[in-house]
């Protein structure tokens, strides 16, 4: 069945800003991802930078550590965008609307501009009061696009999941975690090389590999998922 | 499956055991060289619990594909359970071994650490198919990340040994790729996956059917 | 772990290879008089 390019296009995009529209009104996403994201930061502050980690010993330990916040935010926020149809029982309403895959481009599109926003107000915030210092700020800055795609791929595809289930928040955790493994592990060497100022490698292809190959698992997957 | 070949298996693991123990020599180079015989029961294990992951992918892209039918999706499922079972006990015994010949349980040593990561994955399966009560649901939703396994495993897998090599610049011997083989303990280990192969289908095939037996009472109960 | 032990692993590993097969083999049966019910 062949849709209209355009047609597709302007469900992803009625999905997306429909979201967002939404989003505005509560702003409750925002505020979880926030809150829990500027939380999680001030406690890893707090506890490490009053000892001053020296560069040497920071290097391999505060990447982590920014990933695991920003890993921990979006779990707190982004399953919502699921979730959130199952609870106000308008997913009968989107499954007529909208083509699966259109669907799913609109809401990872959503997830992917949360987790943006994450990114840029956590990152600074967080070198700043490590006082991390980046020899190479381009493969930072590539290494959280690369990454954060990853994050609201992944995310997008097990919300849309875990919203038939119970124990929803848990079981997102449960689930999205060893999926996102591969791309935390690729993200924090990334960024550890990007502190110090080690060139990518490999590291750098193996994670638009994996950006890739879970955006077209995704979206084979997603209709099954999303269909009954 | 018919007593005899049951019985034919046993032989087998029978012949297995001799050769792991009395046939093969132990292999070169390790400290306490009877213990590496362990290689015979702990990398065959690894490789059926990896068959069985990807069985159940299997069995997973049948049930999506061929109609929805229960029989397999908890072909899927029992998979994965025994594919948890041989992992954990490949797990266990390398460490054991790991414990034996370099002191330490756990030396990130690249197999090692993906077989675990990857165990995670199959678990998070289990919990999944534990939150979902609709059996149909269950059934997709299941299918869906026994598939996303396929995708996801291979990265682990190719990911990890650098990011271990990487940290540890010299690390501890791979606990089963640098073992220097002869052609006897080439025998013995390609006899002994094989048995472990047929165990696990066997196994399978029993589990499939009690699980079978169980649905059936569950269903006529709430007739 | 000498050689002198070997021939008790040997043992050990038989008697719970065995008592596997056993174990399996009596689900069997078991499971076939089950599905033979109506």
């Amino acid at each position: 069945m062949w849709r209209d390019a355009s047609t597709w296009a302007a469900e992803a995009a009625a999905v997306f800003a429909k979201d967002w529209r939404c989003e505005f009104r509560t702003r409750y996403a925002l505020n979880t991802l926030a809150l829990f994201a500027f939380t999680t930061l001030v406690v890893v502050s707090v506890s490490l930078g009053p000892l001053g980690v020296s560069a040497a010993k920071g290097t391999p330990v505060l990447p982590t550590l920014l990933w695991l916040i920003l890993l921990f935010a979006a779990a707190a926020g982004l399953p919502r965008s699921f979730v959130h149809e199952e609870e106000t029982q308008t997913a009968t309403a989107l499954r007529l609307a909208a083509t699966p895959s259109a669907l799913f481009c609109g809401k990872l599109l959503y997830c992917l501009t949360l987790v943006a926003a994450l990114e840029v107000l956590i990152t600074p915030v967080y070198l700043a009061m490590m006082s991390l210092e980046v020899h190479s700020p381009w493969l930072l800055v590539g290494t959280l696009a690369a990454g954060g795609y990853g994050l609201a791929a992944g995310s997008t595809l097990i919300a849309a999941m875990i919203a038939q289930a119970r124990g929803k928040g848990t079981l997102f955790a449960v689930l999205a975690f060893p999926v996102l493994l591969p791309l935390l592990l690729l993200a924090v060497e990334l960024t550890r090389h990007a502190v110090s100022g080690e060139p990518a490698g490999m590291a750098l292809t193996q994670i638009l590999l994996y950006d890739g190959t879970v955006t077209v698992a995704a979206l084979m997957l997603f209709p099954v998922v999303w269909n009954p | 499956m018919k007593t005899i070949l049951a019985w034919l298996l046993w032989l087998w693991m029978c012949l297995v055991l001799y050769g792991a123990f009395l046939y093969a020599r132990p292999a070169m180079g390790f400290a306490a060289g009877q213990s590496s015989r362990i290689v015979f029961f702990h990398v065959p294990m690894a490789w059926v619990s990896m068959i069985a992951f990807l069985a159940a992918a299997v069995w997973s892209a049948r049930y999506l594909l061929g109609g929805r039918r229960a029989e397999h999706d908890r072909a899927a499922a029992v998979a994965i359970q025994l594919g948890l079972l041989f992992g954990v006990l490949a797990t266990v015994t390398g460490a054991m071994w790991a414990r034996i010949e370099w002191g330490a349980f756990w030396n990130w040593d690249p197999r090692q650490t993906s077989i675990t990561l990857s165990l995670l994955f199959y678990a998070a399966y289990l919990a999944l198919r534990s939150a979902v009560e609709d059996a149909e649901t269950r059934g997709r939703l299941s299918a869906v990340y026994a598939l996303l396994g396929v995708v996801i495993t291979p990265f682990l897998y190719f990911i990890v040994p650098r990011i271990t090599f990487s940290l540890h610049p010299e690390p501890l011997v791979n606990a089963d790729g640098k073992i220097d083989m002869d052609s006897e303990m080439r025998q013995v280990l390609f006899a002994s996956f094989l048995g472990f192969t047929a165990l696990f289908f066997w196994m399978h095939n029993l589990q499939c059917r009690l699980q079978a037996l169980a649905d059936r009472k569950s269903a006529h109960f709430y007739e | 772990m000498g050689n002198g032990g070997i021939e008790w692993v040997v043992a050990v590993n038989l008697v719970i290879w065995t008592g596997l097969f056993i174990y399996l083999l009596r689900l069997g049966k078991k499971l076939r008089k089950l599905e033979k019910e109506p």
